[in-house]
């Protein structure tokens, strides 16, 4: 194993002084001089034509300095896939959901700002709307976006090899449909953002979000104006989890007002307003079937899946692929065929969310394997062991597994289970489940079709040598992408954590895509390792004219310069470092040539010493339409296993232990990686067991906040043993790769089959509330007699 | 999602309290722990002028043990009542209400007159005062009257409350020895929950022949307001306490007492349902505790 220094221990993270004692500074904690107050004007009816809106009463008011409707926005479409821009900032002609935006206001303050759009006049003509995919597709149903007939919104059919041969060839062949519940990504800080133009009309926007770089290009499109000109910056932010991974129509609306009145502006989202905003879960309905021979080993799936998508498209097109693309693992599956579809209907947007459009696909088709060996007498782990993929393999939908450690995995949930000693002997009402995932470690390819860099870093040496400075536009959103980037920073110019400072999340700093698709640490990381390591070099290089030692024969470790071979005299340098330091009490008196001398040298010879790097994927495989879908540099994988117990009269449920490992590659930190399983398996849980966002008839959020809509709570969560499984990952930073996603995979159908393993009922939909289990029960025992 | 404007009292005694109230009337709202009020002004569900605040009012903070009688302040809070001894030996369902409540941050404000003003069906310590018969405490500037708490409630939100009076209390008497209470709640998760049913049942029996002498028992979510179940108790009159007759006083509660409705939180179904799975288990945890199990 290679020696590391820096990564690959429980560092402390760079936030924890701001975040613990309250310092940490979020949006809503910003003020500016002058800054006025937004306020959005959203649409009541979940399908109108606009006849006409008056805002006349709403200017009058005393302290409203601007409203804005279509007028003063434009017409510029915009949203996640170029290849479907469908959204207007504001309705030009129509509303298509309960929540589509009309006009903002900036005021004074925020009361005569709400204020005043409750007096803009609408008046609408109401059209029939649609809630569901089956009302949505029927013939004559009120159509949302003209071009879309249907209101189908994507479609995509995939085959790879013969599956219908191969099914007819199976000994074992499993049909099975399971449907889940849209979601919301709940996160505790609601969005907001601040918009400023200065005196030489270059806008900048501080908001809470995901991705400064995508926001930037959307607000320059949108505005009319150069990139250049468009500053993004983010702050503190309080999670994202997808939902955050786009521009969305409020920043846009808030730039529009600082332009229009010249002042800053302040807007956020209520929590009402975030469940319409939604861009989180789709609802999805996945029919599975799977042919396996008698031994168990796997030979097609086909699979079907209708996605419930809202009233435009936000990251629909990338969901609908995924949720085909990522079963061709972790199993060897030579054959699968996949038809997609996503549906408009007239309710918020969904959009993405961890373990982007995968997850439910995932829950339906561990819970199917399982259903398989059991028909099989097979034990299900075992089944899993006999089909799973090794480091090297390809899926037949071109996704190359370059390091693998599932057998580790699954080794690890066995072992720290008790699995053997659990399985098929625990009493009625008590049972054990498990399954398995991957994930992307990375999206192969930007939003936009582009050749740019998804990631470019900056790593700048104090003039005193002794700290180096890291800038990059990526971002900590809460999941510790700081810390590890400051650690490979470290770790790559052989320097203690301590004496590196790192800025992020500001667009001036360079390009990089975002925290979406569990991408930064092995992109961004990329990128922080090279721009390290040209630092470095710049460094031993000039060293090495100083001291006449060849720069491979140096290198630096903790701080210290190191010599392969004899030591030369350092005397001179430690002189004249020490020279210009005259009164200066921490000058170095190691035996050792410290970083910081042979630092100082390096700038008194060439000036600022600037290390850049950057980072895109190698060409990654696939040529078939959508290919680029899937792809990564490197999958992270999990597996899982839940207990849980089964209250059969009441159908409630406690889930009693998770054991979950994951392979993340190189862990760059040991405890940051363990909050990502834990965390993932916490909103794992909640969609398994109670969250679920429910409409009324007319397309309004019923459960619009935290009280109604039901994350875990600390007393839902169970013991997490969380193992973290290290392989050496080729494409990644020192071997690294992800785990902000791939760990959420397993969650749901370890959970499902722990359930069906208690009380041997099986559950097709979910949530699993109490009165859903207990009418599966129900059910059952009926049938049983 | 802005507090709307109004006028905020602050008054250091009932009297002074009990005088607002007079003049403001119905303009005038009580605040307690605030915990469903503020909800409701924010959300604009209900308008006010004037907020009379009552948590600095000291004899609204006790609780008392006097002459047989538990006398509980409107303002305890959730928090208080659950660490309470004298509520904790004496009242356990009243406990395990109060401690079922929200969570930690929502039960260190909230008080058991605001739990009995919102008039909620799903208020969690309801039931239990229902089975233990409460009397509740209403006072205005004239005098004190006593309701049981089987009358307060009116409707969803509404009980009998007058415009110039203020709840100042409750009244228990001490159940004798012989006695237990239980109360169990279902919800979707496990804190933080707003119930799909909750029941709370009361029994006191003869310790000679295990004869039932008195039980209460009473539903919560199942109908406008949180009710006793009166078919049930009759079922269990001057019966042998035993599983079987706790099984028919469970399918009289499911079957006649309820009337619950379907909502986004659950069916009328599987409320039905419910209520006679936990009136049983609610009976006989109640039964192990008056046998001093």
């Amino acid at each position: 194993m290679k020696d590391f220094d820096v990564i690959r221990t429980r560092a402390h993270r760079l936030d924890t002084p701001d975040k613990a004692t309250g310092k940490a500074v979020y949006v809503d904690d910003i003020d500016k001089p002058g800054m006025l107050y937004g306020a959005l004007l959203q649409s009541p009816h979940a399908h109108a034509n606009i006849i006409s809106i008056d805002t006349s009463k709403a200017e009058a008011l005393p302290g409203v300095k601007a409203v804005v409707t279509s007028k003063e926005a434009g017409s510029i479409k915009y949203g996640v896939s170029p290849a479907r821009y469908d959204e207007t900032v504001f309705a030009i002609d129509k509303v298509r959901y309960v929540g589509d935006e009309i006009a903002a206001v900036a005021a004074i303050s925020l009361e005569i700002a709400q204020k005043a759009v409750a007096l803009i006049e609408v008046e609408y003509e109401i059209l029939p709307a649609v809630f569901t995919i089956e009302d949505a597709m029927k013939d004559g149903a009120p159509q949302l976006h003209e071009d879309f007939p249907k209101n189908l919104c994507a479609e995509v059919h995939h085959e790879f090899g013969d599956v219908e041969k191969a099914l007819a060839e199976s000994d074992i062949v499993k049909t099975t449909t399971v449907k889940n519940k849209r979601q919301d990504g709940a996160c505790i800080e609601m969005q907001g953002c601040i918009a400023e133009f200065d005196r030489r009309g270059t806008l900048t926007l501080v908001s809470g979000t995901q991705v400064p770089h995508y926001v930037q290009r959307t607000v320059a499109m949108v505005l009319g104006m150069d990139i250049g000109k468009v500053r993004v910056k983010k702050p503190y932010v309080g999670a994202g989890f997808g939902i955050k991974a786009s521009a969305n129509p409020m920043e846009l609306a808030c730039c529009i007002l600082a332009r229009e009145t010249n002042k800053p502006v302040k807007m956020n989202y209520t929590r009402d307003q975030v469940f319409k905003l939604a861009r989180a879960r789709h609802g999805f309905t996945h029919t599975i079937t799977t042919g396996a021979k008698k031994d168990g080993t796997l030979m097609a799936l086909k699979h079907e899946c209708w996605l419930d998508g809202g009233a435009y498209s936000s990251f629909g097109i990338a969901t609908v692929y995924y949720a085909g693309s990522l079963l061709g693992g972790p199993y060897k599956l030579p054959n699968m065929k996949y038809d997609g579809y996503r549906v408009y209907n007239n309710k918020p947007t969904c959009g993405a969310q961890r373990g982007h459009g995968a997850v439910i696909a995932r829950a339906t088709f561990e819970q199917q394997l399982d259903m398989i060996a059991g028909d099989l007498g097979m034990d299900p782990l075992e089944l899993r062991v006999k089909n799973m993929m090794e480091a090297g393999d390809t899926t037949c939908n071109d996704l190359n597994m370059s390091s693998f450690g599932m057998a580790e995995c699954i080794d690890a949930v066995r072992n720290g289970s008790g699995w053997d000693e659990k399985k098929g002997k625990m009493p009625n009402g008590k049972g054990i489940g498990m399954a398995c995932g991957f994930f992307v470690s990375g999206a192969g390819y930007p939003i936009y079709r582009s050749d740019t860099y998804h990631g470019t870093v900056i790593v700048k040496l104090t003039e005193d040598g002794g700290t180096a400075l890291v800038y990059t536009a990526s971002a900590e959103i809460g999941q510790g992408s700081d810390t590890a980037f400051a650690m490979i920073a470290a770790e790559a110019l052989g320097i203690p954590l301590e004496n590196v400072r790192l800025e992020s999340g500001d667009t001036d700093m360079g390009v990089d895509l975002g925290a979406y698709s569990s991408r930064q640490t092995l992109m961004t990381g990329h990128a922080t390792k090279e721009a390290a390591e040209h630092a470095k070099a710049q460094v031993l290089e000039v060293l090495s004219g100083l001291l006449n030692v060849p720069v491979e024969e140096m290198d630096i470790k903790n701080g210290f310069i190191e010599f392969k071979n004899e030591t030369p005299d350092i005397t001179d340098i430690r002189t004249r470092y020490i020279k210009e330091h005259r009164g200066w009490i921490d000058n170095p008196d190691s035996e050792k040539l410290t970083f910081k001398e042979a630092s100082r040298m390096a700038f008194l010879e060439k000036g600022s010493i600037v290390g850049t790097g950057k980072y895109k994927p190698h060409l990654l495989g696939g040529k078939f339409k959508g290919a680029a879908v899937g792809t990564s540099p490197a999958y992270g994988c999990s597996a899982q296993v839940a207990e849980v117990s089964v209250d059969v009269e009441t159908g409630q449920i406690t889930i009693e232990r998770i054991t979950d490992a994951h392979d993340c590659g190189k862990a760059i930190n040991m405890t940051s990686v363990e909050g990502q399983m834990e965390g993932s398996v916490s909103m794992g849980i909640g969609e398994a067991m109670h969250e679920e966002v429910m409409f009324d008839d007319k397309g309004n959020v019923l459960n619009n906040d935290l009280a109604e809509y039901k994350i875990v709570t600390s007393m839902d969560m169970p013991q997490v043993d969380a193992v973290v499984v290290e392989s050496d990952e080729p494409n990644g930073p020192f071997g690294a790769k992800e785990v902000g996603e791939g760990a959420i995979m397993p969650t749901i159908p370890a959970i499902l089959n722990a359930v069906y393993d208690a009380i041997g009922v099986r559950v097709f939909e979910l949530p699993l509330t109490p009165e859903r289990v207990y009418w599966a029960i129900q059910e059952y025992q009926k049938k049983a007699g | 999602m802005l507090l709307p404007r109004f006028d905020f009292h602050d008054p250091a005694s009932v009297q002074e309290a009990l005088d607002l109230k007079k003049t403001y009337r119905e303009n005038a709202r009580i605040l307690a722990g605030g915990t469903d009020l503020l909800v409701h002004l924010k959300k604009d569900l209900v308008s006010v002028e004037h907020l009379i605040s009552v948590t600095k009012i000291d004899e609204l903070l006790k609780i008392e043990e006097k002459g047989g009688d538990i006398t509980i302040g409107a303002c305890v809070t959730m928090a208080s009542l659950a660490a309470s001894g004298l509520i904790g030996e004496k009242l356990p369902a009243l406990k395990q209400g109060a401690q079922s409540l929200g969570n930690h941050l929502i039960r260190n404000k909230a008080t058991i007159g605001g739990n009995a003003c919102n008039a909620s069906p799903a208020g969690d310590t309801l039931c239990a005062l229902l089975i233990y018969d409460a009397a509740v405490i209403l006072q205005n500037s004239e005098g004190a009257r006593e309701v049981p708490v089987s009358d307060f409630f009116v409707g969803p939100g509404k009980s009998c409350i007058n415009d110039d009076e203020l709840l100042t209390g409750f009244r228990i008497a001490v159940p004798p020895a012989g006695s237990g209470a239980d109360y169990i709640q279902l919800g979707k998760r496990k804190s933080s929950e707003i119930n799909v049913v909750n029941v709370a049942s009361y029994i006191e029996i003869d310790p000679a022949n295990q004869n039932i002498l008195n039980a209460r028992i009473a539903l919560g979510s199942v109908a406008p307001t949180p009710i006793r179940g009166a078919k049930a108790e009759q079922v269990l009159a001057g019966k042998t306490a035993d599983d079987t007759v706790f099984f028919e006083a469970a399918e009289a509660a499911r079957r006649d007492d309820c009337k619950p409705i379907d909502d986004f939180r659950g069916t009328a179904g599987y409320r039905q349902a419910m209520i006679g799975v936990l009136t049983r288990r609610t009976l006989a945890a109640a039964l192990a505790q008056a046998q001093g199990k």
